[in-house]
């Protein structure tokens, strides 16, 4: 496996504001990295270290092998970036700022540009203030990946974009990875990442908190079960037994998420007369915030 | 060594820069073409007379009836520095911190060029902007010898060079805060403080005794204060004004290497 990215104890603090701490992680070649977290839990902070745009405090981040501060040049020319708060100079049409682009890269063919531009029918005509959010994202996808990169680094990259496109923006970077392409994909679109990544990381607080491969994530995701009953239940029948949380209740409906063995579940269920009982597969949704909740009850016990 | 983030800066600033050099261009023919009016009023000249300290906060001191005095009282000492520090200091403050502040200047970071480049690249703005305006009065100011305005021209050549250094020095100010700092409203109140001073310091020396060691600490001294016109732009002021410069790139350099972009 060639590790086209990797973390090491990677740390960046603002003044006395948490940035990221101890970040360990690597992304191979040809995966598409999901990189999971709430807004404020320090997904942007960890592509600027690894773009080179800002310097970690301690630890170390290598693309491809290369210092990303040190060799910023070689890194830029092998990678392809879409910022998370995309910023277009208001009075440039996306025209100029896509033959700025090429220029400083010195692309020659700009076969697959125009097949970018077509296929996500984006306005290079326009001033960039003139237009909406979506188009405006459109010129970031374009500036990103247009050269062709070994490595697309995306934070937020479906943001403004109309279902189809977002469909067509997946269509890409599976052609992308099939061709090559490393993929790294920050989101806070649970569903996004988790259709199209192999790999995923859920950093929460600037701290990893969990990195693996969907699939084994989805087999250690609770299921969730959601009751319904003739009276109202107390939620504490349930919330005793060893691998449920009980994630709602409104006295008659009762949603459950559950790890491990199903039958303690039913059997106390079976003792309320249950009118009905869905069950749902795992899903990362649930996963991320089981690890959330997770995180919040042990810091609650700490306190205490 | 390529100039794309020149281009698409100096694009962006083409509107202002365009109207401060048509404005700026407007003014000095009026001056120019204003001189025969004025140069056989002697009474002009009782303002700097016996040193005058208000006229000399205007950047008028000596005669003001000959053709140096006309066009160093009324454009190279005041008003075209001025201009042309509204240009260079607000780029830049806005090259380097203030597009960091916006955002807009990841879209240069990220691409296959050092940070290096970068700030040489945008210098190389700054210096275009201050040539234009210098040449562009030069040009008016040349149109004054129809108007009995005579002066050599090597020496307003070395006058327009200084008052472009000027202009350029102080950016390059601006520039260096800015990538120290990150912060546009600092590189912008640092430098026009410093400017502010430079330019007191200039103005009063030749009237006020005590601040006259200090003038040697004077941009504004090297580069339009010391009768330039008259007596011509001497090699101790350019060297000093280029080795300002080249100390501010350096630093400016320096600092954008350790900078956290947004």
């Amino acid at each position: 496996m060639t590790v086209v990215v990797s973390a090491e104890k990677l740390s960046k603090t603002f003044g006395s504001h948490r940035g990221v701490e101890g970040l360990e992680f690597t992304v191979a070649e040809g995966e598409i990295f999901g990189f999971l977290g709430p807004n404020g839990s320090g997904k942007s902070t960890t592509i600027r270290l690894l773009t080179g745009l800002s310097h970690p405090t301690s630890g170390t981040a290598k693309v491809f092998g290369l210092d990303p501060i040190v060799d910023a040049v070689e890194i830029h020319r092998r990678v392809g970036y879409l910022p998370g708060e995309l910023a277009l100079h208001p009075r440039l049409t996306g025209q100029r700022h896509v033959d700025f682009a090429a220029k400083v890269r010195d692309m020659q063919d700009r076969t697959f540009l125009r097949e970018l531009v077509e296929r996500f029918q984006v306005d290079l005509e326009r001033p960039t203030r003139t237009l909406s959010k979506g188009n405006r994202q459109k010129i970031g996808i374009l500036l990103a990946v247009m050269h062709r990169p070994e490595l697309v680094i995306l934070d937020e990259p479906t943001s403004g974009l109309d279902p189809l496109m977002q469909d067509e923006f997946e269509r890409l970077m599976r052609e992308l990875v099939s061709s090559g392409t490393t993929v790294f994909l920050s989101s806070h679109e649970l569903d996004e990442v988790q259709r199209v990544a192999t790999r995923v990381a859920i950093i929460k607080d600037g701290h990893l908190v969990v990195t693996d491969t969907v699939e084994a994530l989805r087999r250690r995701a609770p299921r969730t079960i959601e009751f319904s009953f003739p009276r109202t239940v107390d939620p504490k029948h349930f919330a005793s037994i060893q691998g449920v949380h009980v994630v709602a209740s409104n006295g008659k409906r009762i949603t459950l998420a559950l790890r491990g063995a199903v039958a303690p579940v039913l059997r106390v269920a079976a003792d309320l007369d249950p009118l009905d009982v869905v069950a749902r597969p795992a899903d990362l949704d649930e996963l991320f915030l089981t690890y959330y909740r997770d995180q919040s009850a042990e810091e609650h016990d700490d306190a205490r | 060594m390529r100039a794309d983030v020149a281009v698409i800066d100096l694009r962006l600033r083409r509107r202002a820069l365009l109207s401060y050099v048509v404005g700026m261009v407007l003014y000095a023919l009026v001056i120019v073409v204003l001189y025969p009016q004025f140069k056989g009023v002697t009474s002009l000249d009782q303002l700097t007379k016996n040193g005058s300290t208000v006229a000399a906060l205007f950047g008028a001191t000596g005669s003001l009836t000959s053709p140096s005095g006309w066009l160093d009282a009324n454009i190279y000492e005041n008003f075209l520095p001025l201009i042309i520090l509204l240009i260079t200091v607000g780029y830049g403050a806005s090259c380097i911190a203030g597009q960091d502040e916006d955002g807009t200047l990841s879209l240069a970071a990220i691409l296959p060029i050092s940070r290096r480049a970068v700030v040489l690249q945008k210098v190389g703005a700054l210096t275009v902007q201050a040539l234009l305006l210098a040449i562009a009065t030069m040009g008016c100011v040349l149109v004054g010898r129809q108007f009995d305005l005579s002066f050599p021209i090597t020496h307003l050549a070395g006058l327009s060079l200084g008052v472009a250094l000027l202009g350029v020095d102080f950016g390059l100010c601006a520039i260096a805060v800015g990538s120290i700092t990150g912060s546009r409203g600092t590189a912008l109140g640092v430098t026009a403080a410093l400017a502010a001073t430079s330019y007191l310091v200039s103005s009063l020396a030749p009237v006020i005794e005590w601040i006259r060691p200090a003038r040697y600490a004077s941009l504004f001294y090297w580069s339009v204060g010391n009768q330039q016109l008259a007596d011509g732009l001497s090699l101790a002021s350019v060297g000093v004004l280029i080795s300002v410069g080249a100390l501010s790139t350096l630093t400016a350099v320096a600092g954008f290497r350790r900078l956290d972009l947004h």
